[in-house]
């Protein structure tokens, strides 16, 4: 796995790395029982403070997406959907202002705009669950 | 025992009727890497003297490792790396400084200062004066690295390195002294690699501390907002700053950046965005002057 985090984006670094993590447990980049690397390796890699690692990391196991097996790493949980769900809604929730946003800014109905986004599900096909 | 490496309190430092530290209140925790900004002239080089017993305080006190460097300061250098005027003996190589400052610290490693004279790619047979000044730099820090130091104080480390070189750093920083739980302390105006790899911040402008934090705990609190309406509030703790033009009021808060924003929705305002700081726009806001470029040009 590679992590990038972009100190200057106003997200706090920790912040970031929980992200990508749940990120990449979404998009099946990590499996359950993937090993994640340990603190010291990464924050030496993204020349970031060992604690601003060790604090992602102690969010993910609180939050159930990691376990910590003691002297021997930090282990991929399995998935738990309560919590992906979560982080689906928090992650869109922007893009969903800024729609709304857009749409009142052109004077665009709110039924025209469900409407709108209801169509670009339909051009998606129906392969949602 | 405390678990602050430094602390400082009410420190002062003036130059005749000239203050260039002015009542300084500083916390740096054990096993941070503490960014110290300011300007040119803000006062960290003065501050940093007075930390290796350099210079003689005019007031108020200092504690590194709990000793007064005033008093103590040769069992502060002998648990501190200090890099601060990156003069050396002109005639002696890298090599020769090696073996002459090996004497002095106890826990010196040879191996460490082989490994660094390769990441830092430093000429260690050429004679310090013949040096250039990036290099001269390098085996500044090469020479406080080996040391064995429990705490790194660095004075602009990255001043006149190249990029390649400063991530270099940045990593031996990281990997070598944070991830031991040893403390770094690194004054700079770099702000991008500062923000990168500092976990604590203090922000000094005209000898006066503007902020102390968290750097993570600086990057959710501080926002800006730009919202329209009449009769905005003006008047809030968290406002950091106030900018007004042609019926738009932008804020910049220092926190509850949400609560802000419910009470201008409530009090009938449009709010067009909140968008989070990095630290230099952080930074231009605390020390910068009013009259810098407006905000459209920036973004």
């Amino acid at each position: 796995m590679i992590f990038r985090v972009h100190p200057g984006s106003g997200v706090p670094i920790y912040l970031q790395i929980e992200s990508q993590v749940k990120h990449a447990i979404a998009a099946g980049g990590l499996n359950q029982n993937d090993l994640l690397p340990p603190v010291r390796k990464l924050a030496a890699e993204l020349r970031v403070n060992p604690n601003t690692v060790a604090r992602a990391y102690q969010n993910l196991e609180r939050d159930g997406v990691l376990r910590t097996v003691p002297g021997g790493g930090c282990y991929v949980n399995g998935q738990s959907p309560g919590l992906l769900k979560a982080e689906k809604i928090r992650r869109l929730k922007p893009l969903a202002t800024q729609l709304a946003v857009e749409a009142k800014q052109v004077l665009l109905s709110r039924e025209d705009t469900l409407k709108l986004l209801e169509d670009s599900f339909d051009e998606l096909g129906d392969s949602h669950d | 025992m405390t678990d602050l490496a430094i602390q400082t309190q009410g420190l002062a430092k003036s130059y005749g009727p000239l203050g260039a530290v002015d009542g300084l209140n500083l916390h740096v925790p054990r096993g941070s890497i503490y960014g110290f900004l300011g300007r040119n002239g803000a006062g960290k080089t003065t501050t940093i003297r007075m930390f290796a017993g350099l210079a003689r305080r005019t007031g108020g006190s200092i504690q590194v490792f709990g000793l007064d460097p005033q008093y103590d300061h040769i069992a502060i250098l002998e648990r501190t790396g200090f890099v601060i005027d990156k003069m050396l003996i002109p005639s002696m190589t890298g090599n020769d400084l090696v073996r002459f400052n090996r004497a002095f610290f106890p826990k010196w490693s040879d191996v460490l200062a082989k490994k660094y004279a390769e990441a830092l790619e430093i000429p260690m047979k050429q004679k310090f004066s013949k040096l250039s000044s990036g290099n001269k730099t390098k085996l500044c820090l090469l020479l406080a690295l080996a040391q064995g130091a429990d705490l790194l104080v660095l004075d602009e480390p990255t001043a006149g390195l190249d990029p390649v070189v400063t991530d270099q750093l940045l990593r031996l920083i990281v990997d070598d002294f944070a991830n031991d739980g040893r403390t770094a302390f690194l004054s700079s105006h770099h702000l991008s690699e500062v923000e990168r790899v500092a976990d604590w911040v203090g922000i000094i402008d005209h000898g006066k501390l503007l902020l102390e934090a968290q750097l993570d705990d600086i990057r959710i609190g501080y926002r800006r907002i730009r919202a329209i309406g009449r009769e905005l509030p003006t008047q809030s703790p968290e406002i950091l700053k106030l900018h007004r033009s042609e019926g738009m009021t932008e804020y910049v808060l220092r926190a509850n950046a949400d609560a802000f924003t419910a009470r201008l929705r409530n009090e009938g305002a449009t709010v067009l965005d909140v968008s989070p700081m990095n630290l230099s726009e952080i930074f231009l806001e605390l020390v910068g002057k009013e009259s810098h470029v407006p905000v459209e040009v920036l973004a």
